[in-house]
């Protein structure tokens, strides 16, 4: 594509003389629009353009004298267990424990059927116990457990900000019903 | 009959406003963007609904591989120099300036803080093909490497925010090891760094 001299006259014979081709000075962009164009989506593709995004963890302050979680009824509480291969394994601890105490756990898996849809039972659970204002007060106890991926942890806090649980906290499966339940689906805890 | 003549035109458009334009775009895109720093290892981070954008200075990155191994880094390289000469008296490194020019431009590392010395007088090209062994997070011995980093670094500045960047694949038990470390540092707040994903919604 060779820029063509259109700045003839009109094409008007004139009369023989003959002039030095006038040549043009217009320079044929193309290419370089070319090249404008190739670096420009080398500079698009090379970069990144989405920030990361973080997610924030506030731990509570550990105070030397009460190593213990601050007391909430037992019946207040979910605490999830994550296990290795994408696992979690939940349970309410009973507030108070006899011979015939029995505790439901189950395995479940990160999917929306899974952790999520036993947040949502808890917090209907805690509602019809509590009233329906206490929405917030129900605490998941989120305990990973050694052979656990990151991942696992960062879906299950994402899921408590989906489910708008208020109240969370990462700690140790150092209860005795952890060691229980870990014991019993062949994880390890230490 | 007279024969009628188009006049043909030339298809060639004039080039120069887009030249213009494309150029001007490509100014854009090399002033406003950042080149991605360079990584001691590949870290594949986890995926989250979190909407926080994270800070673009007063950075204290750690870095957790999938196999558990440590690196850390800075953003600044005032900061940087700060935690060096901390380290130097410290540890007794014995660095001479030009160790201490290639620590500054140290993105980031993973090594016991006792091996830096040598690492430090590798060339450019050696530095960028050593296998950094990771962070020595052991507290064997009395030494508590990772958290002397910790608090040296926000002695060299007090603003820092402290992300953790960890493959998805990292077993919590790692993970712990640097909690711990930031809980005896009294770090009782940190970012994880994770990149932006829809939530699935169920009806």
């Amino acid at each position: 594509m060779a820029e063509m001299d259109t700045s003839s006259k009109g094409g008007g014979k004139h009369g023989g003389g003959k002039r030095a081709k006038k040549g043009s000075t217009r320079v044929d962009l193309t290419a370089m629009v070319d090249l404008g164009f190739l670096l420009i989506t080398f500079f698009m593709l090379a970069t990144t353009m989405n920030k990361p995004k973080t997610m924030e963890i506030n731990k509570p302050i550990e105070e030397p004298e009460d190593n213990k979680p601050p007391e909430i009824p037992m019946s207040k509480t979910l605490s999830l267990l994550l296990g290795d291969n994408d696992k979690v394994y939940w349970y309410v601890s009973p507030d108070e424990v006899t011979s015939t105490t029995k505790i439901e756990m189950d395995s479940i898996d990160y999917s929306p059927n899974g952790v999520r849809r036993i947040i949502k039972r808890r917090q209907k659970e805690v509602m019809e116990k509590y009233g329906a204002d206490k929405k917030d007060e129900l605490f998941v106890m989120i305990k990973p457990l050694p052979g656990s991926k990151l991942k696992n942890t960062v879906d299950v806090l994402d899921e408590m900000s989906i489910n708008d649980v208020k109240r969370y906290a990462i700690l140790e499966a150092s209860d005795a019903i952890d060691s229980l339940v870990a014991k019993q689906v062949g994880q390890k805890r230490k | 009959m007279p024969k009628v003549k188009i006049p043909r035109k030339s298809t060639a458009v004039d080039m120069t406003a887009m030249c213009d334009v494309a150029f001007l775009l490509l100014t854009f895109f090399i002033l406003t963007t950042k080149f991605k720093p360079t990584e001691a290892v590949q870290v594949d981070i986890p995926p989250s609904v979190a909407q926080f954008p994270l800070p673009d200075k007063d950075i204290l990155k750690f870095e957790l591989a999938k196999d558990g191994k440590m690196y850390f880094g800075l953003d600044d390289q005032n900061t940087r120099l700060n935690l060096l000469n901390t380290l130097d008296e410290t540890y007794k490194l014995n660095l001479t300036p030009l160790q201490k020019d290639a620590f500054r431009t140290l993105d980031i590392w993973g090594m016991d803080i006792k091996a830096l010395p040598a690492f430090l007088s590798l060339s450019a090209t050696d530095r960028a093909a050593f296998k950094q062994p990771g962070l020595n997070i052991d507290t064997l011995g009395g030494e508590h490497q990772v958290e002397d980093l910790i608090l040296f670094s926000r002695q060299a500045n007090n603003n820092l925010r402290i992300a953790i960047k960890g493959d998805r694949a990292t077993q919590y038990k790692d993970f712990d090891k640097l909690i711990v470390a930031l809980k005896n540092r009294k770090v009782n707040r940190f970012n994880i760094i994770t990149s932006a994903k829809a939530p699935i919604v169920v009806k």
